[in-house]
């Protein structure tokens, strides 16, 4: 059974039909590229999955469960799901160390002296063990995106999502983000990453899936899809992103 | 002309120093009871009930279409005749007699809580919706995410414009005076027919306000630097 199972998938702002037809499957343990042009509905898919959107139509089965339905056990769900979003979205008045230990704390009832160990050694793990006592706005865009991670990390989901995590970043920063994801792919960490890095999705992915038009039009492993493309709209797309 | 300022001070001064106690206490027990109307009505009318919306609306506009000075005397003068006299219809006997200081403080927390909701209400308005989404990503319910990151950092962000109220309502504690409240105006104003004494007296009383009111200003312009600075 596949940890994650998103079915017929179709979203709708009012007339804009963003999502058709997705159909993806995430197998434990996976690292999952989306790739695909702007607006074609990479973050909707991604939001539709922790339920900060309301899917219009489909099904998402998460350990064989359809979370779509299973209405207000929806904050119980998102716990086992982290998201790391294209801006951080840091707690501003809270130091690094709050940001990461709050929500175990808060959420799991983790003593506070356990939460405060494990999140320094989250944060240790990121590269940010001496920026504990710092705050976000203190922190360089690629530490807080690390910050972020950790933060996700500490509710111990069962997988992450990404929505560009490196596209809000000089790209001097961006290498220190990629770096603590593929580790935390190394680590065998279930992983779905909307991204424009084709570099990491290459070395990374065990899949990458190229969306179009709220459309899943090609799924391959990267060296199917970055070396023999079969679709039209993929082989542009690559045309144009790779150049 | 001939001014008698020392005379005017050593006795008038001492009467205003109790009259500063009144108004800090007044300021004081108003502002802190103003913040908790203002932070429950700007949560209600983000409230996802329409009447309780509508309601909201509509009295915080009785309140700011009317005078201060207007809803000192109702609350003074009126609401205890209707109060009374409701409870003489139910069969009790009651003589409720509210103090001046009372209605006053009581005026303060509903008309500033009114001004004040709205800037609240924008301050959470305002707050990136990214905040709510980490916190609901995280597995927090949308009550969390009000309670544990929107409303501190709503508030934080009002913190320059709670000061300027501050600073407002130590002044408009001056209308009092209308409710028999002793204040300073009130001090200064029989004061200055009993002695006639009246360029001294109410230069006096406009000297102590500024020394209320001009330093609080300053620590308001201290803190939202500060604020700034560690943003
Ligand atoms: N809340 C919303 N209300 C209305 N339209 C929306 C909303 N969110 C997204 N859309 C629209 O849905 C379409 C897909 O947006 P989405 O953000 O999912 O695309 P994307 O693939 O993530 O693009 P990008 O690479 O630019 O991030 C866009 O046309 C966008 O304008
Ligand atoms: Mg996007």
């Amino acid at each position: 059974m596949a940890l994650l199972d998103i079915k017929n998938l179709s979203k709708s702002f009012g007339d804009l039909e963003v999502l058709k037809d997705v159909n993806i499957s995430v197998e434990k343990g996976e690292v999952v590229v989306v790739i695909g042009p702007s607006g074609s509905g990479k973050s909707t898919m991604l939001r539709c999955v922790n339920l900060l959107e309301q899917p219009t139509g489909g099904e998402i089965f998460y350990q064989g469960e359809d979370i779509v339905k299973c209405g207000k056990e929806v904050t119980q769900y998102r716990k086992h799901v982290g998201m790391v979003f294209q801006r951080f979205n840091l707690f501003p008045l809270k130091t690094v160390l709050d940001n990461v230990m709050f929500a175990p704390t808060k959420l799991n009832k983790l003593a506070k002296e356990e939460a405060k160990e494990k999140a320094i050694q989250l944060l240790n793990k990121v590269g940010l063990g001496n920026k504990i006592l710092s705050y976000p706005s203190e922190l360089s865009g690629g530490q807080q995106q690390r910050v972020a991670i950790a933060r996700a990390l500490a509710m111990e989901p069962d997988i992450l999502l990404f929505d560009e995590p490196t596209s809000a970043l000089d790209p001097q920063l961006v290498g220190d983000v990629l770096e603590v994801m593929k580790q935390l792919a190394k680590e065998g960490m279930t992983m779905v990453v909307v991204t424009h890095e084709m570099g990491f999705a290459k070395e990374v992915a065990d899949r990458v899936i190229f969306m179009d038009g709220g459309y899943v039009v090609e799924e391959d492993t990267p060296h199917a899809i970055f070396s023999a493309p079969k679709d039209d709209r993929t082989k542009a797309f690559l045309a144009r992103v790779l150049k | 002309m001939e001014f008698h300022f020392k005379r005017a001070f050593e006795t008038l001064g001492p009467s205003l120093l109790d009259g500063v106690g009144v108004v800090i206490y007044v300021t004081l027990v108003g502002f802190s009871l103003s913040l908790i109307v203002a932070l429950l009505l700007a949560l209600g009318r983000l409230s996802k009930i329409k009447p309780l919306v509508r309601i909201l609306s509509i009295f915080i506009e009785i309140i700011r279409g009317t005078p201060l000075l207007v809803q000192f005397f109702y609350i003074y003068y009126v609401v205890q005749i209707f109060i009374n006299g409701i409870s003489d219809m139910l069969g009790f006997e009651t003589h409720m007699q509210i103090q001046a200081v009372t209605a006053g403080i009581i005026g303060f927390a509903i008309n500033y809580g009114c001004y004040i909701s709205e800037v609240i209400r924008s301050a959470i308005v305002a707050i990136d919706p990214g905040q709510r989404e980490a916190g609901l990503a995280l597995g927090f319910s949308e009550k969390q995410v009000m309670l544990y990151f929107i409303i501190p950092a709503a508030l934080r962000n009002s913190i320059p414009v709670f000061g300027n109220y501050l600073v407002m309502m130590v002044k408009d504690t001056s209308l009092l005076a209308m409710i028999t409240v002793q204040e300073l105006l009130l001090r200064t104003k029989t004061y200055a027919s009993q002695t006639f004494l009246t360029v001294e007296s109410y230069t006096i009383l406009a000297l102590m306000y500024l020394v209320i009111s001009l330093p609080l200003s300053k620590l308001c312009t201290i803190i939202e630097r500060r604020l700034k600075q560690s943003k």
